[in-house]
């Protein structure tokens, strides 16, 4: 066990800074706090409303496939550093791993992932429809009443 | 410095690498012809692939089975291992993703899901699980760990419009990263105690040592508590009655299959090949689990008034006797746990596929209630229920006495009387709530009020995928039982 | 060994479950039709019974004849080995010849919800299960043969039955499967635990009955003893293991309560002289006296329990437990002479007691109760019945001259000389209580038969018409009445078939009892 010493002491270590950092900081800064310094900062400008709490979920999405081809990168890198030593069966390989992505990529583009601008199904499957929800009388004539210029009811 | 580059035997993951294409074929496909293609289409497809992964698989049990022990050998830098073992469960695994297949079909029209995501899901799914059991080295293992899992988590999820499906991957997400965390960690304990991550050199360092260092039983901990979330026993079942309860019905069916026989795969090889030499030492550790899973699944189910959440707790109870194996720890203990397996496979895929059916539009129907008088509405949905039901109570001619029976000789050959007595007096409570079902679906009166405005179909791929699991029950259980217990023994030829 | 020879027993076993798959392909509105192959089925069975008998070779009876042995489960050393002997017989034909009348009873009048397509597949499945499980000489095919009898009987009694049947159906089941966990239990541990000459396993009955259950130790003998005692003590039923029989009873159809009665409870009987005496004597040795006492608890028991019951049905499975602890008190004396007494008080009671509960099926049939306090003067309204229910209940009660005094009497005189080693003033005063026994089932038989047979019609059912026996009935009950009154007269034939074969079971009791005679003349030389 003797040799697991030094992660110990480094993990006592870690815990003790940054637990005195913030037992000192709290001791010892000032505090003075005014309505400006509690402000969120907006480049200067005073903020007339809270900042928004909910982003549309499409920012989500784009957020993962950006991880995904950040991810393809960070493995491209070493391998490119040593693809001359790894020959063919390097090649080989980054081909297969790049070919998955590239089939993931089809897909999302296929679904209207990046489809920009205004709302557009992602899928093309109905939403909730429980079971009678959808009256075969409700119709656009059976329902919309339909009235002319005057503003009577046509007959 | 020159680098050592490892020969790729493609030859030895052929059915990984066919689900896994066949997937991303699918997946293509679905992405690029979904509304010029009708939705069976994609069930054929993940059917062929399916088969196609079983066709090489056969092709490996051949090449295994013919010369005993020189068939079986190492792959791929030693990451990747051929031999029955691996190959029987690349079989199982591939022969439930086609029972699933049939039985999604029609749910997924019936519940406006999309076919070609789910079968992709599956397909990668069974490659992680035919993985596990193939892997040499524990951190492949956990590589196929996670390709199931996550698979599994979305699926899981996959009908999105219904909270209880949402919750179910929600805790199964958690619940799965987390036994995902502890299991590498264990596999980090491990390398820690042995200094490899390879199965084969950690079983000769342990071969060569006698004591035991805390460090390795640290890993033993903490692998038997990661494995144990996957096969969910007892204390570590606590995600299993929602997940599967929430998930689409046979999303749980399958996932009671593969992902269960995947994690014993890996427990087996890992405990009985592996630490084989120092079994005294985790032996204790599957006794408390097995009679605590088998305990606690048979009683809690018991008072359950859902039927899917009850065999949920009733497959809670099946680990239990799975491990019943395990804790033996001998030839006959692993064969009998892979026959279990098998048997285990069919009983429960056509147990699920009977309430994706009775469930009706929504998912919604799986209390008791909904089988009442079944018996008299459907005669033979209510008949292979009836079989199904029995064979997992265990009650002969069916494969689940045969495999109950196998286990608990193995058990009372390794002199462990108390596990075999407390295993069958479990089966008899268990008896009890199989019996409820089959009393309500025979001998309480009709189901009134819906049983004309909304009856129960059986769609051909779901009927197909029913017939064959309570043919194979019954068969294993009567002429085939003698080929299948070969068949079972033949794949416990394992290599280290 | 002819061809047929060798198939025929085969072919008692599994005739009716083929008649069962053929009637699965009979659409239900020909009922006629399903009734037909039914009864064709059981009577093709029972034909192969009789060339069974007529070929059987009674010079040797102690041999098993008409043997199959082949592989079937290699890899758990599970053999398909069945075989006939002088015990195996006289069961296999009562479980054939009382198919048969069950079928013909219930011809047209089906109990509720009638559905006679599900109920004869029921019935046939049923007699395979109960002829596998007499032919059976692996333990494990012994095993599945009596499991197999299980679920149609669960069946019957839980869509047929009254209205507690959910109850009673559910407590049979798993009551009888928590005796069936430690049996198998039991038998797996012989199979570890016995080694055979040739250093093998095995799960073959009459490979272990030849080492006597050499080389394991005695607790280990007791404990595995215990386990397959208490699986077949619940069959049986024994005190205090009895309490599903009087609601599945009461709840059963009329046929499931004959079968139930004449039938399953013998399998219970029948495993204690086929597997735990001979496999494991010295272990029988240290049970019999508590068999015994248990023997004679629910002898008492039974036959108070009958005088408390206001239900015939109830009265009648009461009694099944006071007759089959006779039975067991024969089997606990360990002797040839005891055993010989069982096995004909388990044909006998199967004759007698099955027709009691035909005769409560077809009075329940007619006056819609089985209340006593409600019936009466049955001889004024249906006088064959009440004739016919007096005759049994005489043989009920072990009148001399009828089948049931040959299973009672020669009982009670075993325990006078149990096997050597048993304590002889123990086994006496078993003899004294069970005496006292048959004169209470004399009292409560004949109480019975005096309120629903004598005296005048309740007021209730004084106008209503009750129609005395019909076709179906005399059909059924008539070969049943012939038989009770031929073993009553010629009881030899069934002791001329039994006797050799006990004298096997009994055999190492025996070899001690030399090995003590000898002993004491050693000690008397010098």
């Amino acid at each position: 066990m003797a040799q697991y010493l030094p992660l110990l002491a480094m993990l006592i270590l870690a815990t003790v800074f940054a637990g005195g950092s913030f037992l000192a900081s709290g001791l010892l800064a000032p505090k003075r706090p005014t309505l400006a310094k509690a402000a969120p900062y907006e480049c200067g400008i005073v903020p007339d409303r809270e900042p928004a709490e909910r982003f549309p979920v499409r920012f989500y999405l784009v957020a993962m496939i950006f991880i995904i081809f950040d991810i393809e990168i960070i493995f491209l890198y070493p391998w490119a550093v040593i693809f001359r030593q790894l020959k063919g069966f390097g090649i080989f390989e980054m081909v297969l791993f790049t070919v998955a992505v590239f089939v993931s990529l089809v897909y999302l583009l296929a679904n209207g992932a990046l489809d920009w601008g205004p709302a557009k199904r992602l899928m093309a499957t109905p939403t909730v429809d429980p079971a009678g929800a959808r009256d075969p009388r409700r119709t656009s004539s059976s329902t919309v009443r339909r009235i002319g210029p005057t503003g009577k009811e046509a007959a | 410095m020159p680098l050592e580059l490892p020969r790729v035997e493609w030859a030895t993951i052929l059915p990984e690498t066919i689900l896994v294409v066949g997937a991303m074929l699918i997946l293509l496909g679905g992405a690029l012809l979904r509304r010029r293609l009708p939705a069976w289409v994609w069930t054929v497809a993940s059917i062929i692939i399916a088969a196609g992964a079983m066709v090489s698989a056969w092709d490996l049990w051949r090449r295994v089975s013919h010369n005993h022990q020189g068939g079986a050998h190492t792959a791929i830098a030693n990451a990747v291992v051929v031999d029955g073992f691996s190959v029987y469960f690349a079989l199982l695994t591939c022969g439930a993703v086609i029972l699933a297949a049939l039985m999604a079909d029609s749910y997924l029209r019936r519940e406006r899901l999309n076919a070609p995501e789910f079968h992709v899901l599956m397909l990668l799914s069974a490659s992680g699980a035919l993985l596990m059991a193939a892997a040499n080295d524990l951190i492949v293992i956990f590589l196929g760990l996670e390709v199931l899992s996550i698979a599994l988590y979305v699926l899981a999820g996959f009908a999105q419009r219904r909270a209880v499906s949402r919750e179910a991957a929600m805790k199964y997400f958690v619940l799965g990263a987390f036994s995902s965390a502890i299991f590498l960690y264990g596999v980090a304990l491990a390398y820690g105690a042995t200094g490899s991550t390879n199965l084969g050199e950690i079983a000769a360092f342990l071969r060569a040592s006698v004591s035991t260092h805390a460090v390795l039983l640290g890993a033993f901990a903490f692998l038997i508590v990661g494995l144990g979330f996957k096969i969910a026993a007892v204390p570590f079942h606590m995600w299993t009655p929602d997940v599967y309860q929430g998930s689409p019905t046979p999303v749980t069916g399958f996932m009671a299959a593969v992902a269960k026989a995947a994690g014993f795969a890996a427990l087996l090889r890992i405990f009985f090949s592996t630490f084989g030499t120092h079994r005294l030492d985790w032996q204790p550790l599957i006794w408390a689990l097995a009679v605590l899973s088998i305990l606690v699944g048979s009683v809690l189910a018991v008072v359950q008034t859902d039927v899917k959440r009850m065999l949920a707790y009733s497959s809670i109870s099946h680990a239990g006797y799975i491990l019943i194996g395990l804790q033996a720890a001998t030839v006959r203990g692993l064969a009998g746990s892979l026959f279990y397996l098998l048997a285990y496979t069919f009983m429960v895929l056509g147990s699920f596929g009977i309430v994706t059916l009775v469930a009706r539009d929504g998912d919604a129907r799986t209390g008791l209630d909904a089988y009442r008088g079944l018996g008299q509405r459907r005669p033979g949905l209510a008949l292979v229920f009836t079989v199904l039901l029995l064979a997992q109570a265990g009650v002969p001619l069916t494969s689940g006495f045969l495999a109950k029976f196998y286990v608990i000789s193995a058990a009372v050959e390794a002199h462990s009387y108390a596990l075999a007595i407390i295993a069958m007096l479990a089966a008899v409570i268990a008896a009890f709530f199989y019996l409820r079902v089959i009393v309500v679906m025979y001998m309480a009166g009709d189901e009134a009020d819906t049983a004309d405005a909304d009856p129960i179909r059986v769609p051909f791929g779901a009927g197909l995928s029913l017939a064959v699991s309570v043919v194979a029950t019954v068969i294993i259980g009567t002429i085939l039982a003698g080929p299948a217990f070969d068949f079972a023994r033949h794949a416990s030829i394992l290599r280290l | 060994m002819n061809a047929f020879d060798h198939w025929a027993l085969s072919g008692a076993v599994f005739i009716p479950i083929l008649g069962a798959v053929l009637l699965a392909f009979v659409p239900k509105r020909l009922e006629v039709e399903i009734k037909a192959v039914a009864l064709l089925t059981t009577v093709v069975t029972a034909g192969v019974g009789v060339y069974l008998l007529a070929h059987f070779d009674y010079d040797k009876t102690h041999q098993l004849q008409y043997a199959v042995d082949r592989s079937w489960i290699d890899v758990i050393s599970s053999r398909y080995h069945i075989g006939l002997d002088g015990i195996s017989l006289p069961m296999l034909a009562l479980s054939m010849f009382i198919s048969v009348l069950c079928i013909v009873y219930s011809w047209d009048h089906f109990p509720e919800p009638h559905n006679p397509k599900a109920f004869l597949i029921l019935l046939l499945v049923l007699e395979t299960g109960m002829n596998g499980t007499f032919v059976a000489q692996d333990l494990i095919l012994f095993f599945v043969f009596f499991e197999l009898v299980l679920l149609p009987m669960y069946f019957m009694i839980g869509v047929w039955g009254g209205p507690n049947r959910q109850y009673a159906s559910i407590k049979f089941f798993l009551v009888t499967l928590f005796g069936s966990a430690l049996m198998i239990l039991s038998f797996l541990a012989l199979y570890f635990k016995v080694t055979l000459p040739d250093g093998s396993h095995t799960f073959d009955i009459v490979k272990l009955a030849s080492v006597h259950g050499a080389g394991i130790a005695h607790g280990a003998q007791l404990l595995i003893f215990g386990g397959l005692f208490i699986g077949f003590a619940i069959k049986v039923p024994m005190f205090p293991f009895h309490t599903w029989l009087p609601d599945a009873h009461t709840e059963a159809p009329t046929v499931g309560s004959v079968i139930l009665a004449a039938i399953l409870l013998k399998l219970g009987t029948y495993g204690f002289i086929r597997i735990a005496i001979p496999i494991l004597p010295e272990a029988a040795k240290s049970w019999a006296p508590w068999i015994g006492v248990l023997a004679v608890i629910g002898i008492i028991y039974g036959a108070l329990g009958c005088l408390a019951q206001r239900d015939m049905k109830r009265l009648i499975a009461f009694s099944s437990i006071a007759h089959m602890g006779f039975v067991m008190l024969g089997i606990s004396t360990l002797t040839t002479y005891g055993i010989n007494a069982a096995i004909f008080g388990m044909v006998a009671h199967g004759l007698i007691t099955g027709m009691l509960f035909f005769l409560a099926g077809s009075i329940q049939e007619r006056f819609h109760t089985r209340e006593l306090d409600r019936l009466g003067g049955l001889l004024l309204q249906a006088p064959r019945m009440g004739w016919i229910l007096g005759f049994c209940a005489m043989a009920s009660l072990g009148l001399p001259g009828l089948a049931g005094f040959w299973g009672e009497f020669p009982a009670i005189l075993s325990t006078y000389s149990p096997a050597v080693g048993l304590n002889l003033a123990l086994f006496r005063t078993f003899m004294v209580i069970a005496s006292i026994g048959t004169v209470l089932a004399a009292g409560y038989l004949l109480w019975m038969l005096q309120r629903v047979a004598f005296g005048t019609v309740k007021a209730e059912f004084e106008h209503e018409h009750i129609h005395d026996m019909h076709g179906p009935e005399y059909l059924a009950w008539t070969p049943i009445l012939v038989l009770i009154v031929l073993l009553g007269v010629v009881p030899g034939i069934v002791f001329r078939v039994t006797d050799k074969p006990v004298q096997k079971v009994t055999v190492a009791h025996v070899e001690q009892r030399r090995s003590v005679v000898t002993g004491q003349t050693a000690v008397g030389q010098p």
